[in-house]
């Protein structure tokens, strides 16, 4: 079996930087399936992600959207069906289902019965840390509660990553670091901790942070919600600017101003299940299931 | 709280030990207690050489044992909650062993019950010119191996006290675990094991005067030795004690200045939680180790 080696050495690849234009879809997600316990969150979800596209996700809280997002950077492992991003499976490495000591005990008449499977077939393993971490490196994230480091300045906040991960140097991880800052207008506030920032501006650290990775998909966990309503526009015209600019975005937001304005698609989830997706005209012109309108008159 | 202030209020409450002594001792000229003062004094301005061995030894031993015990702890605290079982197995015995038993049969069993059966001798190490005599080392040892069990506990709940999303966070940028560790969740964690850690090694301090038993001069023994020698009990202890004292004032202070240095990033206003000034330890009856030893 050569696919584990070929999955990290494509993936070094990627790490580079190197464009892969043939590699359309950025993120391919089929029939994953996922359970806490015995409650299950998400229902053979198949999502796909096109580069540079916008995908807003909405749904009732407790829909598995937030879970979803969480699975395609393996913060929540699956159960069932495949992650890809950039066309790399994410969190798991496919193996043999039967093993090394498994193929000679079915070479015994009879005792290895059990072991014979058909020829290629695979089961699904978790994959090392050091290879989910080079996966996450890929993909920024942007969470509801902006987690900064509250130890560290803004600007070290941003650069941490970029040199302890990436290997970046330190002036030069500076100068990215400052430009960054200037991006999401906080150019004076590289100095300050977080705890002296206010919500909105705690969460374009964040993601100014996640941008220092510079990342082929972004993750957004809900990035307005714990957030004062005056201080939303703010994170929320980032967020647009960054769409603009054709990052690959998949975001899970109620916010549907930003969704009709931003967004290429919206997906509509309910009980772990994909109901509807299509443009935001759509999906919020015309929706035509039920479960969606429910939502949507409740919500505009 | 200038600085100048607070020395001349340390002085004071130094002092007030001192003067305790002094009015015993006065009290004691009137009736018909014999007390000698100057031993006291010696032992304080002028102590022996014997003594001032003894009090380094009292001072470097803590702080190798407590360097020992820190790093014990941590990795001991990672290991408890790691997800590997092994590791959580030998944590939780190690832990386990060394926090049930006491600190005295721990240094009997390890110093002198491991040689005389042969199993294992500690050796005299040359630490460049100065030779640390196999007691000492044993001692040091034990006393840190002790103590990490301890900190393992501090350790633990510092780490757990930390926000997962901080994990996560850290996670998403493609960090691995140990970075995590080292960069993210540890220096957030030593704001909340510092203040235990202090009283850790305050206790640290004064228990390496459990190391007489396996014959290590430090400030106890040396003192116990020179009493025995001349019956002044009363003035030497007095003295230790004072000596003691002294060490874990110092401490104390310098506990307040690492706390203050870790609140960065964390408090708005000068009163934030960086532990009870001097002020508070004194008559603020700040608790004692609630491990204990």
């Amino acid at each position: 079996m050569t696919v584990p080696v070929q999955i990290s050495s494509n993936l070094l690849g990627a790490i580079g930087g190197v464009p892969r234009p043939d590699v359309d879809v950025v993120v391919d997600a089929r029939d994953v399936n996922k359970y806490f316990g015995r409650l299950h969150v998400l229902k053979d979800v198949c999502i796909q992600v096109k580069r540079q596209e916008t995908v807003v996700i909405i749904g009732p809280s407790g829909s598995g959207k937030t879970t979803f997002i969480r699975c395609i950077n393996h913060l929540e492992k699956i159960q069932g069906g495949r992650i890809f991003v950039n066309g790399h499976l994410i969190g798991y490495r496919e193996t043999p289902a039967v093993g090394r000591i498994g193929r000679l005990i079915a070479k015994v008449p009879v005792v290895g019965r059990p072991f014979r499977k058909p020829v290629g077939a695979t089961k699904l393993v978790e994959d090392k840390e050091k290879n989910v971490a080079l996966q996450r490196q890929e993909i920024g994230m942007v969470f509801q509660r902006f987690n900064l480091f509250p130890h560290m300045t803004a600007l070290d906040n941003i650069i941490e990553a970029p040199i302890h991960v990436r290997g970046m140097d330190r002036d030069e991880a500076m100068v990215m670091g400052r430009a960054l800052l200037e991006r999401v207008g906080l150019a004076a506030k590289e100095k300050v901790y977080p705890n002296q920032l206010s919500g909105g501006q705690q969460q374009r650290i964040a993601i100014a942070r996640a941008l220092a990775m510079k990342p082929a998909l972004m993750l957004f966990d809900e990035p307005t919600s714990a957030l004062d309503p005056e201080m939303i526009g703010e994170v929320l015209e980032v967020m647009k600017e960054l769409a603009r600019e054709g990052m690959t975005m998949i975001v899970v937001s109620h916010e549907m101003g930003f969704a009709r304005e931003a967004a290429n698609r919206v997906v509509m989830m309910d009980d772990g299940v994909v109901v509807e997706e299509g443009s935001p005209a759509q999906v919020f012109g015309s929706p035509t299931q039920d479960r969606t309108k429910a939502f949507l008159s409740k919500i505009l | 709280m200038t600085s100048s202030l607070s020395s001349s209020r340390t002085r004071r409450a130094l002092l007030a030990g001192c003067l305790m002594f002094v009015a015993l001792s006065v009290s004691g000229c009137s009736s018909r207690a014999d007390i000698q003062p100057q031993f006291f004094w010696d032992s304080l301005f002028h102590p022996s050489p014997a003594l001032v061995n003894g009090i380094g030894l009292t001072l470097i031993i803590s702080v190798i044992a407590q360097i020992l015990g820190v790093i014990l702890g941590v990795f001991a605290a990672m290991a408890k909650m790691a997800k590997f079982a092994p590791f959580r197995i030998a944590s939780n015995l190690y832990i386990w062993f060394f926090r049930g038993t006491p600190l005295l049969v721990q240094l009997m069993f390890f110093v002198y019950g491991l040689p005389t059966v042969g199993l294992f001798r500690w050796p005299t190490i040359a630490f460049g010119p100065i030779l640390i005599p196999a007691e000492i080392l044993a001692g040091t040892i034990i006393l840190g191996v002790n103590e990490g069990a301890y900190m393992a506990e501090i350790v633990r709940a510092g780490i757990l006290s930390v926000d997962p999303g901080q994990t996560e966070a850290s996670k998403s940028l493609g960090m691995k675990y140990g970075q995590t560790m080292r960069r993210i969740v540890l220096p957030q964690a030593a704001r909340v094991i510092v203040p235990p850690l202090g009283n850790e090694f305050n206790n640290m301090l004064k228990t390496t005067s459990l190391l007489t038993v396996v014959s290590v001069f430090e400030l106890y023994n040396t003192t116990s030795v020179a009493a025995g020698h001349n019956f002044r009990y009363f003035e030497l202890f007095g003295a230790a004690a004072v000596w003691y004292l002294l060490m874990t004032t110092i401490w104390g202070f310098i506990q307040g200045w690492i706390e203050r240095r870790l609140a960065k990033g964390t408090v708005l206003t000068s009163a934030g939680p960086t532990g009870p000034g001097w002020r508070g330890r004194f008559f603020g009856g700040q608790a004692e180790s609630l491990g204990g030893h």
